[in-house]
């Protein structure tokens, strides 16, 4: 009665073996064909880490990744205040929402790849093209989550907190806020993924830094090895990053996990 | 007190269908410290009325007055009690009771202690900081019913509150709100399709027929309080439950339910 079993370390401990072990053949898999076969610009997976740390202790990765980090976490930081505060007052009034809901729907279907013109004119080759990408490939899954969050809060509740004589700021801020978290936190998590993919995007197509452009370089010498040695070290900054926005998503969502 | 005087209410049909008259010229007095309960067949507008008196919704036509003032939207002079015990998931037991008090503005400790003690007296004390889905179904509604009393109300407005509880547990919450309110008087409008219950807690019935929503009459239940626990045996109440149920018979025989 104290706490239901599955909120404690159990979920994660029956989560972890299956995880480790997928990956774990993955990689296996992959090393062993690129053997067999060797197949063309598919390097074995212990030459993609031999090159990978070859290239980190020759300093080419920390300085890159460390540029190509902040503009995710600028880029990132904007799409969750902009993608939240939309989704809320989108969730709050019907018109509001009836206006975004094809915007929304048309963004969230569109590759991003296609406003690197645009954004190329707008703001050059510089780090405000990088951080728009990144805000565009977040914000509209965030916002559209966030919105669903609001829509689906219980009628009763609601209808609770105003016999109790709560104001339109309190109802927000104490009843539709807390209530929409669940669907609000997928959103930011979703929305970590497609920023990791869309700062690789700009960096690649626009504004030629970072670690994207480290990708291009190799990707042009025909460099397989080296390109997968930043992919690795791309899906292993998405993990960590993914990992970490969903240790708050428990954090705050704790009550709304299923008791069974 | 609370006086109806009048009150009728229209709810557009959607695509197609008829307007529904949920309530068709209400009249109902509910004296102060008096526990009234409104009985009928589902979907007659009990809680349409409920929700009036709340401040919820508004009448079409007529007046509902709370100590003579026109009702014009919720007021700390009134508390709910939820069918569905309306509690916020997220928040804790206490929390969830000093709800109320905390939309007031009452700093936390001024009424973490009130919730604290109303827990206490409704029988959970220990349970402050369990979540509601910990609880069961019973203890959901004692914490409903704690929220209401915390604020501490003139007016108890409770809407079917042991309709979603098993047939024990409803006996028992009907015990415990009888026995708080011996200690604190409200006045009651509460809300059930239970002859049983309706005898059993109310000082007057309210019968009510459906489509169009009227009240077709009070009926007097001249039981002494305070009520004992084996009030069921009494021949009285039999009595009463037996006339309602011929009323309430008659009623779905004429609407064809």
């Amino acid at each position: 009665m104290r706490r239901p079993v599955t909120d404690g370390v159990w979920t994660r401990r029956a989560e972890w073996g299956p995880a480790v072990l997928s990956v774990l053949a993955g990689l296996a898999l992959w090393e062993i064909a690129a053997r067999l076969w060797t197949i063309q610009f598919l390097p074995p997976f212990s030459t993609v880490v031999q090159t990978a740390v070859r290239m980190t202790l020759a300093g080419q990765i920390v300085g890159n990744l460390g540029f190509s980090l902040g503009n995710l976490a600028v880029g990132y930081g904007l799409a969750l205040v902009v993608g939240i505060g939309v989704g809320l007052g989108a969730g709050r009034y019907r018109k509001i929402e009836y206006a975004l809901d094809p915007i929304l729907a048309g963004m969230l279907a569109s590759p991003k790849l296609l406003f690197v013109p645009v954004l190329y004119v707008m703001f050059g080759v510089s780090r405000g093209a990088q951080i728009a990408v990144i805000f565009l490939s977040a914000v509209f899954i965030i916002a559209a989550n966030t919105m669903s969050g609001v829509r689906t809060v219980d009628a009763a509740t609601v209808q609770m907190a105003l016999v109790f004589g709560a104001s339109r700021r309190q109802l927000f801020w104490k009843v539709l806020l807390p209530a929409s978290l669940p669907l609000t936190m997928a959103g930011v998590r979703l929305g970590m993924g497609r920023a990791v993919a869309g700062m690789i995007t700009g960096e690649m197509f626009i504004t030629l830094s970072g670690l994207g452009a480290q990708l291009r370089t190799y990707g042009n010498r025909f460099d397989a090895a080296g390109v997968f040695a930043i992919l690795l070290v791309v899906v292993a900054v998405a993990l960590v990053c993914s990992r970490g926005v969903r240790h708050v998503e428990r954090r705050l969502t704790r009550w709304a996990e299923p008791t069974t | 007190m609370i006086e109806i005087v009048e009150a009728s209410k229209t709810y557009a049909g959607g695509s197609g269908r008829p307007a529904i008259l949920a309530l068709d010229g209400v009249n109902l007095t509910v004296r102060a410290s008096e526990f009234v309960c409104l009985l009928g067949t589902s979907g007659c507008g009990k809680t349409t009325l409920l929700k009036i008196v709340a401040g919820l919704e508004s009448p079409d036509s007529g007046d509902v007055r709370i100590d003579g003032r026109t009702v014009a939207g919720p007021g700390p002079d009134r508390a709910m009690v939820f069918q569905h015990f309306a509690l916020l998931p997220w928040a804790d037991v206490l929390s969830n009771v000093a709800f109320g008090l905390e939309l007031r503005g009452m700093p936390r400790p001024e009424r973490e202690q009130i919730a604290r003690h109303l827990l206490r007296t409704i029988g959970l004390e220990g349970f402050e900081h369990h979540h509601p889905r910990q609880l069961s179904g019973g203890m959901q509604q004692r914490v409903g019913l704690a929220r209401a009393l915390a604020v501490d109300p003139e007016i108890l407005l409770m809407d079917e509150p042991f309709g979603s509880v098993d047939e024990q547990t409803r006996r028992l919450l009907q015990d415990d709100l009888l026995r708080l309110l011996e200690r604190a008087r409200k006045s009651v409008l509460f809300v059930t399709h239970s002859m049983d219950e309706a005898v059993r807690l109310g000082d007057r019935v309210a019968l009510m027929t459906p489509r169009p929503g009227r009240i077709l009459e009070t009926v007097d239940v001249d039981l002494p309080r305070p009520r004992p626990p084996d009030v069921d045996r009494n021949p009285r109440l039999i009595e009463l439950k037996e006339y309602l149920w011929a009323r309430l018979r008659a009623m779905h025989a004429a609407t064809g339910d």
